[in-house]
């Protein structure tokens, strides 16, 4: 390796001025006003589930949404405010509740409906689309993200890719409750919760290198 | 967590209210004016910055590593996140504490890895070296000498004289025919003799123990 006083001069050859990031709520915020545009669009080209209105006259689907809703959000805050050294730890705490009241209301609506389970209730069609949706909704959730956090590869690598995967998780389990119309239990377990548990797994298990690729891509060293 | 765990040497998480802390010494504020005007692109401030931190984080590192070259390269690679998180730093903010978890956090990653790898590899000892080193393996080829040497004493005198010629010597058929005044067929068929009697004695010998 380098000396480190030749290290210095070659890092302060390259130092060219840069653009200091902006408070870490205005970045959630930024990244928030992009997943809504998101959900506008499909809401635009596909529609909200045909029962919609029956719906939210339910406290337990309204329940669940406004889980959903707030996980996403808030893990969105905690990751960008994580994503800084300085900041507490104790931001990654910041989505539990909400995550807490979330997975509850599956649950209780899992088992309630557990009786009127129908074999035939959910084809595949449906079952497709709604995949369709998924993809859709966290997968430029997630490559926005991935952009904005990529400098915490070297920081906290885990902890920013969790709760960003979180994020990106419970907003797509939101928008999959407001654009499709499942209502089997265990499609609804498989989707919400599969989904939400696949999508942070996914985070937490390739989040690091992804990260360390998105900065490798998009920040540049001294040679 | 594991190398916090694992690792022989105390880690010290340096907060803003640790003695040497930078804030106390007097220098933080500075650093947080010269960060401030590095994210401008002002090369002499970032220069008086780096070089005004380094024995700072030298002392972190040297903290947690023994060998001297460990410690410089820990420092590198602290200055080298700096660097490329430079656009991070808020000057509204202390920068000792900004500084102190970026070098903890890259401190810790590098201890990590250091017993990862110590997990995984094996270093080699004396008796590893005994199927890479020439004179580790002499035992069994001193054996092997000594029992052909002794295989050419016991040879009749012509065929001893010309294997010590042809092949301890390495002369060729024209020299040895010189030396010994015997011609170079004579010569071949003593070498065969004397190559086939060799091989005999050495089977004999290799089969009674």
């Amino acid at each position: 390796m380098t000396e480190i006083p030749d290290l210095i001069d070659a890092l302060v050859e390259t130092a060219t001025p840069v653009r200091r990031l902006r408070p870490p709520i205005v970045r959630a915020g930024l990244w928030l006003a992009f997943a809504a545009t998101v959900l506008c669009l499909i809401a635009i080209a596909h529609g909200v589930r045909p029962d919609f209105s029956d719906r939210v006259r339910q406290p337990l689907f309204v329940l669940s949404m406004i889980g959903a809703l707030a996980t996403g959000i808030l893990a969105a805050v905690a990751s960008f405010q994580i994503s800084l050294p300085d900041r507490s730890r104790l931001w990654t705490v910041l989505p539990l509740p909400p995550l807490a009241l979330w997975v509850a209301t599956i649950g209780y609506g899992c088992l309630t409906d557990w009786v009127s389970v129908d074999p035939d209730g959910v084809h595949m069609g449906e079952a497709v689309r709604c995949f369709a949706t998924l993809l859709m909704t966290s997968v430029p959730l997630s490559i926005a993200i991935l952009v904005m956090l990529r400098y915490a590869a070297l920081l906290r690598p885990l902890e920013v890719s969790v709760t960003g995967g979180l994020a990106v998780a419970a907003l797509t389990a939101f928008a999959l409750s407001l654009f499709h119309d499942l209502d089997a239990t265990v499609m609804i377990l498989i989707w919400n919760l599969g989904a939400a548990a696949l999508i942070a797994a996914l985070g937490s298990l390739f989040g690091r290198s992804m990260l360390e690729w998105m900065a490798s891509r998009f920040t540049t060293l001294p040679r | 967590m594991s190398a916090e765990r694992r690792s022989p040497i105390p880690l010290t998480i340096v907060s803003a209210s640790t003695p040497d802390d930078p804030q106390t010494a007097g220098d933080g504020a500075d650093w947080s004016k010269l960060m401030a005007r590095s994210q401008y692109g002002d090369r002499e401030a970032y220069r008086t910055l780096l070089e005004g931190v380094t024995p700072y984080i030298r002392s972190l590192a040297s903290r947690c590593f023994k060998q001297p070259t460990d410690v410089e390269d820990a420092v590198q690679d602290v200055l080298l996140t700096i660097h490329m998180v430079r656009h991070a730093y808020d000057p509204s903010r202390p920068f000792g504490p900004w500084l102190a978890a970026i070098a903890n956090r890259r401190i810790i990653d590098r201890l990590r890895r250091d017993t990862r790898r110590k997990a995984r590899e094996v270093a080699l000892s004396a008796e590893h070296e005994t199927f890479a080193e020439l004179s580790a393996n002499l035992h069994a080829e001193t054996s092997d000498e000594v029992a052909l040497a002794q295989a050419i004493e016991r040879l009749p005198p012509d065929q001893r004289q010309t294997i010590r010629m042809l092949k301890l010597n390495e002369m060729s058929l024209k020299e040895a025919a010189a030396v010994s005044g015997r011609s170079i067929p004579a010569l071949k068929v003593a070498t065969y003799r004397a190559i086939k009697s060799l091989r005999r004695m050495l089977k004999q010998q290799s089969n009674s123990p």
